[in-house]
């Protein structure tokens, strides 16, 4: 099948069952993303399906070949950073790092819907994604300072 | 906020599919009495009343809940989830970061402890149609409102049965979750036997 990441299209030979997860770690070698639970409870898998935040391990492969898949590869470069990874860095948010993928991921998400999140929002759109250092406080800060961002504050 | 249009382009989406094996024939009209009208209806709420529906079936909080025999005890949804007055979520996080769309339900389904899935998109109910915590009469006279059903008559609530495929699922949850009690088919008869009976309630 054809999969479409980052803007490339990729040629992979795997089962339609197989999950997006897998295929984009151990086919194509895309390791930003990462694998934490497998059951949609963590949210360290998180890519965009056509934008929006998704689980790829919940995801078969065949369910998206017509798609436009992204990965923290795909959301910004080095020398063009995306809002949020601009302010993960300014905030420097990570610790041990495994997690901050899929945050990165669900923040540039949730940002599409809500450019002006209250703190209260920010909780709701991201409390779903699990970090075993408790980044919390600076995840929020981040999102905070990718909106402003984002709205040309 | 981009919600509107992230609703209009989720709604564009088809929300149900054909997935229906359930036959819809009512009785013939009068021959169900009110008592056998409000026997069906005690089962009707049964199944309103069940986790596998009412955890979904919530008010204007906007917080699915998990509860039944696999949870142990009765609790809002885990990871501060809230589906918004959108209802799926698309003022914080889609229902569908999850509770992916896909198209064979068996998948996933049976892994205990994974988010459900099935081929539609995942979302509450409207607030109106709230059941969890309600009482037989108060789900009684909430489904026969057209104003709180979504104007629909008994015929109409039979056909979304069939048509829904998030309901379909209550009956086959998998991963070790309870189903919601009959079966939808005898689901779909209590409705319609509860409708010919006139849709009495016990208030009446």
């Amino acid at each position: 099948m054809k999969l479409s990441v980052n803007g490339k299209s990729h040629d992979v030979d795997v089962e339609n069952d197989m999950p997006l997860l897998w295929v984009l770690r151990d086919e194509l070698g895309i390791t930003g993303v990462k694998y934490g639970c497998g059951i949609a409870q963590c949210g360290a898998c998180t890519v965009h399906i056509d934008g929006q935040a998704v689980r790829s391990c919940q995801i078969a492969a065949g369910e998206v070949e017509d798609a436009e898949i992204t990965t923290i590869e795909g959301l910004g470069q080095p020398e063009a950073l995306h809002a949020v990874q601009s302010a993960w860095i300014e905030h420097q948010v990570a610790q041990c790092g495994y997690c901050q993928s899929g945050q990165i991921m669900q923040a540039a998400s949730f940002l599409q819907l809500n450019d002006e999140p209250t703190d209260e929002d920010i909780d709701f759109a991201m409390s779903a994604n699990l970090c075993r250092c408790g980044t919390y406080p600076r995840i929020r800060e981040a999102v905070k300072t990718a909106a402003k961002t984002l709205r040309g504050a | 906020m981009r919600v509107l249009t992230v609703l209009a382009i989720l709604f564009a989406a088809p929300a149900f599919a054909e997935v229906g094996k359930i036959e819809i024939n009512p009785p013939a009209q009068g021959s169900v009495t009110r008592a056998e009208g409000l026997q069906a209806f005690d089962r009707i709420y049964e199944v309103a009343s069940h986790p596998r529906c009412s955890n979904c079936h919530v008010g204007a909080s906007n917080r699915p809940m998990w509860s039944g025999p696999s949870y142990g005890k009765t609790r809002p949804h885990g990871m501060l989830v809230n589906a918004g007055e959108s209802r799926i979520g698309a003022e914080h996080i889609l229902c569908s970061t999850c509770h992916v769309n896909v198209e064979a339900t068996e998948r996933g389904n049976n892994v205990p402890h994974a988010a459900p899935r099935v081929a539609a998109d995942w979302q509450l109910p409207p607030v109106e149609f709230e059941w969890f915590g309600k009482t037989s009469v108060e789900v009684c006279n909430q489904m026969r409102d057209p104003e709180r059903n979504g104007d629909r008559t008994y015929l109409d609530i039979a056909s979304h049965l069939d048509h829904d495929v998030i309901l379909h699922w209550a009956w086959e949850p998998g991963g070790g979750r309870e189903p919601a009690p009959y079966s939808l088919q005898e689901h779909v008869n209590d409705v319609l036997a509860w409708g010919v009976a006139g849709m009495p309630c016990e208030s009446d």
